[in-house]
């Protein structure tokens, strides 16, 4: 089949990326793909990449699951003897795919204009003030706001059953667009392509996959041998996200107490385990990028720096949160609680549908279309 | 064991003698039966040279020119061309078959073709056995 | 008669030949042949020891012949000839048996090959009993030199002889000089202007006082030898001039292909397909326009026109891909927001500042597309109103094995280089031998890349096979370098394997006289014999097998030789046929 290609597409791409060498650069001696440590017979990359950029082939990277595959060990830009960079055009094209899948267009927005970005967290911050200062309440004078062991009364000041409300409604908002947006991924990915033929059956066998990757993250691990300490690092900070996220949004109730638990309750174990492991990662990565230590961290979008900020803000607020509960400053608690809030959720709303943190979700499911295809092709071969 | 026949090969200076030599380089391996005599250009082959040979007991004779239009000296593998045709019938008429001699173009590359050529030659000529015109021209003298 | 005393000698040449052929047993059996007085075995005969020993040999035994069984005598016969005169012997008293190359190289059986041995050197015994002393012979060089070609070869060959105060007679078929250079914008990758280059040579030719200019001027044929040629030129107002000359230099250059019958590509059916030199007249204007005026979005640079495929030239053309790169920027000067599309084969950037000038390139949105030349050619056809353009080509990229379809309202062919039409005719006037693509042969295409097998005629630029400015230009003053030495020397040796007549045995027949390929033999009607004239003798030997009587002898290859030398081989085969 014949595919017109499309002239602009190179400089509609460059938009997602950073100034740091030219794609155009490449000329395939194919390097890059003979030593990335991923790739393989049926999903090949970077090189295959460059070149669907280079032509113009718009829609064939648009229906590529190829740019998730990849965990950016950097490998294949250290060989490049052209330094054409395709590790960060891989990157560029997840910020691309990202905005590719996003019908709404905002991914598209918040990855190209810096502007955009921050007035939308902006807005969504006041609107949660807003909402906060309306349905909470402040603690002043009359009332004890503490209780008997010392510690704030904190469902008093933010009844956890209006929290949870809030956080049910941000949870379905997210969840409403990034289906939506798998659901375009898998269009791209599976339906788009017409050498596959994917058999129904295919989807169940290869669920498990998904599951796998997504506590895992086996594949990152197969990345590279120098990149151990960060996939640990990286395991262990979304492991920790998903702990305190799934805490605060399903079981507040049990996570938002007026009593101050022993130390060694669960309620506080795992949380303290979580928050270690949030804010070392965050440090990690911060570090990285500001000394630019690995080929994945030398090159930093503004979007990496407020997702890594906005998730500081968030972990720190909530360590302080913690500190003045326990030690029954309410003023404070009322205080931090709102700001820890105008930082989680417009963080989320932004992060999770549309931007970097989106990956959580694209990525497991890359791989699971990826492998359901790849067992569609076998079954096809066979027949 | 097949016969081994003896072959007599005439090789122009310039393009096949040279060819011969770049099997010999390039360490291309061919039929030890060939015994060959180096000429300034295919033209001088002399038929005197092909029937002394014949009648030497030679079991095979190769000429080697250049490829036609390279010649060295312009057209003298023309002239060999010629002289090779009415050589064939007259040895024909003699009694000899006329595929005991051969001319074939090697250029001064074509190392390969050379020692293709031998190997091959080398075989069509055991096929016709051995040349008994030696014997024959013996019991007559 | 003098008594033929025969030194035989048979190199080990270390274990290349002793490997495969037993040469201590081959020297012993060869010692026992008549006229042998002396036969060794040595280690390295080529050596300074190796050859101590012959000259030690000759003086000690009285040796007169000598023979070498040994290597190629294209690689030592004129290191063993100067061994000879060293030794007071005539050159041509000595002959060699190749048991190297076509010997020990070439076979697996040791038996065999040391039977092969055997015959070749019995041979060269045979051949050099009948072996002649023949004397070198010199002739005088004419310090005159004939340049045939105006283009940037010619203009540089002819100052660089001329500046050194020789003769230099320059013709010019055309009217003008500077050739295709003259036709060009700016040249690769530097981005030099080529008008500036090559107008300040012409100009320089035009007045220079040792230099002699014809142009609207041929010639049919050049006579004669190094040294001593001459030839008419014939001007196209009728004019002839005789002129004498010592060396000839041949930098006709050559001409590009037409690609009309390429059918992908459309040439000459549509309007907007044009040719890499169409394409270069326009830059010398100054303005990218279509035909019909507009100014062109999408321009696409098809690469290998007629180059390196089967059906037209097999091989490369060497200059289109760098003058692909340099359209390629001088349009994205000229047309900043222009989409170019480089489609190609293979990016040859070999040379000095190329693959910097690829990098470079690719820096500013060229879009570069693979195709697969041999088998797979881009297909150019018009586009339909809806599609934002005027062609739409269709090319199996080769990169992706996908096929894609790129917009263009231009196309530039980048044409390959083929040999000008009348290059035979210029071959058979002067002498020398073309490929089999009608580019001229070089004496080696290595070591002796200016020279032509005939002597005092050299080949420089684009006659020889395509090239670029700079490789023209130290080819053309390679040949002028050659041709200053031999004026400086004065004289040159020349071939003495000539033939001769034996006027006892001649009957006149003349048949000589209808193969000599260099009009040699005069028939001397008042003898009525033929007279081999030795200065245009090249000793090819064709005139010795077709004389009838005999009476023509060819030095160094006359029939007693090599009949000699066919017994040789043939009683050692017969002997193992007995013995066996």
């Amino acid at each position: 089949m014949k595919e017109r290609i499309d002239p602009n597409l190179y400089n509609d791409l460059e938009k997602f990326g950073i100034d740091v060498g030219n794609w155009n650069e490449c000329y395939h001696c194919g390097n890059c793909t003979a030593t990335c440590p991923l790739t393989e017979k049926g999903s090949l990359f970077p090189r295959k990449e460059i070149r669907f950029l280079q032509l113009g082939l718009k829609n064939e990277l648009a229906t590529s699951a190829e740019p998730w595959l990849c965990y950016y060990c950097g490998d294949c830009s250290k060989k490049c003897p052209r330094d054409a960079n395709p590790g960060e055009l891989m990157m560029s094209l997840r910020r691309y795919l990202t905005s590719i899948y996003d019908w709404t267009g905002l991914a598209k927005r918040i990855y190209t204009s810096k502007i955009f970005e921050i007035a939308t967290i902006l807005v969504i911050s006041l609107i949660v003030m807003v909402l906060y200062l309306n349905f909470t309440f402040f603690p002043s004078g009359e009332g004890a706001w503490t209780g008997n062991d010392g510690g704030v009364l904190i469902n008093k000041i933010a009844p956890w059953k209006r929290i949870h409300f809030g956080d049910w409604l941000m949870a379905g908002t997210l969840a409403f667009f990034l289906i939506t947006n798998i659901f375009n991924m898998w269009l791209n990915i599976i339906v788009k392509d017409k050498s596959v033929k994917v058999p129904f059956i295919a989807y169940f066998t290869e669920v498990f996959s998904v599951v796998i990757n997504f506590f895992t993250q086996k594949r990152f691990n197969k990345c590279d041998n120098d990149n151990k300490p960060y996939w640990v690092i990286h395991l262990f900070l979304m492991l920790s996200y998903v702990m305190l996220f799934t805490m605060i949004v399903f079981f507040l109730q049990w996570f938002q107490t007026d009593s101050v638990h022993p130390v060694w309750h669960p309620q506080r174990l795992l949380g303290y385990i979580s928050t270690i492991g949030l804010f070392v990662g965050i440090i990690y990565f911060i570090n990285n990028r500001i000394k630019k230590a690995k080929e994945n961290s030398k090159y930093s979008h503004y979007t990496d720096w407020t997702f890594l900020v906005m998730l500081f803000l968030t972990t720190l607020t909530g360590i302080l949160l913690h500190f003045f509960r326990i030690n029954g400053m309410a003023q404070a608690t009322y205080i931090t609680y709102l700001i820890h809030l105008m930082c989680l959720v417009p963080m989320l709303t932004i992060e999770v549908p549309f931007s970097k943190w989106s990956h959580l979700a694209y990525r497991p499911f890359a791989i699971y279309f990826a492998n359901v295809k790849k067992s569609a092709l076998k079954k096809q071969v066979k027949l | 064991m097949s016969y081994k026949p003896t072959i007599v090969a005439f090789l122009c200076n310039w393009c096949s003698y040279t060819g011969a030599d770049l099997a010999g380089t390039s360490r291309i391996k061919y039929a030890p039966n060939i015994r060959v005599i180096r000429i300034m250009c295919s033209g001088r082959v002399d038929p005197t040279f092909v029937l002394k040979s014949l009648r030497e007991g030679a079991d095979g004779v190769l000429i080697c020119g250049c490829h036609p239009g390279d010649c060295h000296y312009h057209e003298g593998n023309y002239k060999c061309l010629r002289r090779y045709h009415l050589l064939q019938k007259y040895i024909q008429q003699m009694g000899i078959p006329k595929d005991r001699l051969r001319l074939e173009w090697i250029s001064a590359s074509e190392g390969k073709q050379f020692a293709q050529l031998v190997d091959e030659f080398t075989e069509s000529v055991a096929k016709l056995g051995k040349s008994e015109i030696r014997q024959v021209m013996e019991t007559l003298t | 008669m003098e008594e033929k005393r025969i030194g035989v000698y048979i190199c080990w040449c270390g274990t290349n030949i002793s490997l495969m052929v037993d040469v201590e047993t081959v020297a012993k059996e060869m010692a026992k042949l008549p006229n042998v007085v002396i036969s060794k075995d040595y280690k390295y005969v080529c050596s300074d020891p190796g050859q101590d020993i012959i000259i030690k040999d000759i003086k000690e035994h009285n040796l007169n012949r000598i023979v070498v069984a040994s290597c190629s005598p294209r690689m030592h016969e004129l290191t063993f000839r100067k061994t000879l005169v060293k030794a007071g012997l005539n050159p041509y008293y000595f002959e060699m048996a190749n048991i190297r190359e076509q010997d020990s190289w070439v076979h697996t059986d040791r038996v065999e090959a040391t039977k092969k041995a055997k015959a070749l050197i019995a041979a060269a015994i045979n051949r050099v009993s009948f072996h002649e002393a023949l004397d070198s012979r010199s002739v005088e060089i004419n310090p005159a030199t004939f340049i045939i070609g105006g283009g940037i070869s010619g203009l540089s060959a002819a100052l660089e002889i001329a500046d050194s105060g020789k003769k230099v007679f320059l013709i010019e078929r055309s009217g003008r000089m500077g050739g295709h250079v003259a036709d060009f914008d700016l040249t690769f990758p530097y981005m030099y202007s080529a008008q500036q280059m090559i107008t300040p040579l012409i100009q320089r030719v035009k007045s220079h006082q040792n230099i002699e200019l014809f142009l609207n001027s041929e010639i049919k044929e050049i006579f004669g030898y190094i040294g001593n040629f001459e030839s008419t030129i014939h001007s196209k107002d009728g004019k002839e001039t005789a002129v004498k000359f010592g060396n000839v230099i041949i930098a006709t250059g050559l001409k590009t292909f037409d690609p009309s019958n390429i059918e992908n590509y459309g040439y000459g059916k549509l309007p907007d397909v044009i040719t890499s030199f169409e394409f270069e007249k326009m830059l010398l204007n100054g303005i990218i326009k279509t035909k019909d005026g507009k100014e062109p979005k999408n321009i696409a640079i098809i690469h290998c026109v007629g180059s390196r495929n089967k059906n037209y030239h097999e091989y490369c053309s060497r200059t289109c891909c760098m003058t692909a790169l340099k359209y390629a920027n001088q349009i994205r000067c000229e047309l900043p927001k222009a989409n170019i599309f480089d489609i190609y084969a293979d990016m040859r950037s070999f040379g000095k500042g190329c693959e910097e000038f690829y990098t470079l390139s690719s820096r500013r949105n060229i879009k570069f597309l693979m195709f697969d030349q041999e088998n797979d050619l881009p297909k150019i056809v018009s586009a339909n109103s809806g599609d934002n353009c005027d062609m739409l080509i269709e090319i199996n990229e080769k990169l992706t094995g996908k096929t894609i379809e790129v917009p263009a309202d231009m196309v530039i062919l980048m044409v390959g280089m083929e040999a000008r039409e009348n290059a035979k005719e210029i071959a058979h006037a002067v002498g020398i031998s073309m490929c089999g693509n009608s580019f001229y042969i070089e004496r080696h295409p290595k070591l002796d890349p200016v020279a032509t097998t005939t002597n005092g005629v050299y080949i420089a630029g684009g006659c020889q096979a395509p090239k670029e400015i700079p490789d023209s230009v130290a080819q053309a003053k390679a040949a002028a370098a050659r041709i200053l030495a031999t004026i400086a020397k004065g004289s040159v040796e020349v071939e003495v394997t000539t033939a001769c007549v034996n006027e006892d045995f001649c009957c006149g027949c003349q048949t000589c006289i209808k193969v000599c390929p260099y009009t040699a033999i005069s028939f001397d009607a008042e003898k009525k014999v033929s007279v081999v004239n030795e200065v245009l003798c090249k000793g090819c030997g064709t005139c010795g097998s077709g004389c009838p009587t005999g009476a023509i002898k060819c030095k160094h290859f006359t029939d007693m030789q090599i009949l000699s030398q066919i017994e040789g081989i043939m009683k050692i085969s017969h002997l193992e046929l007995q013995e066996a």
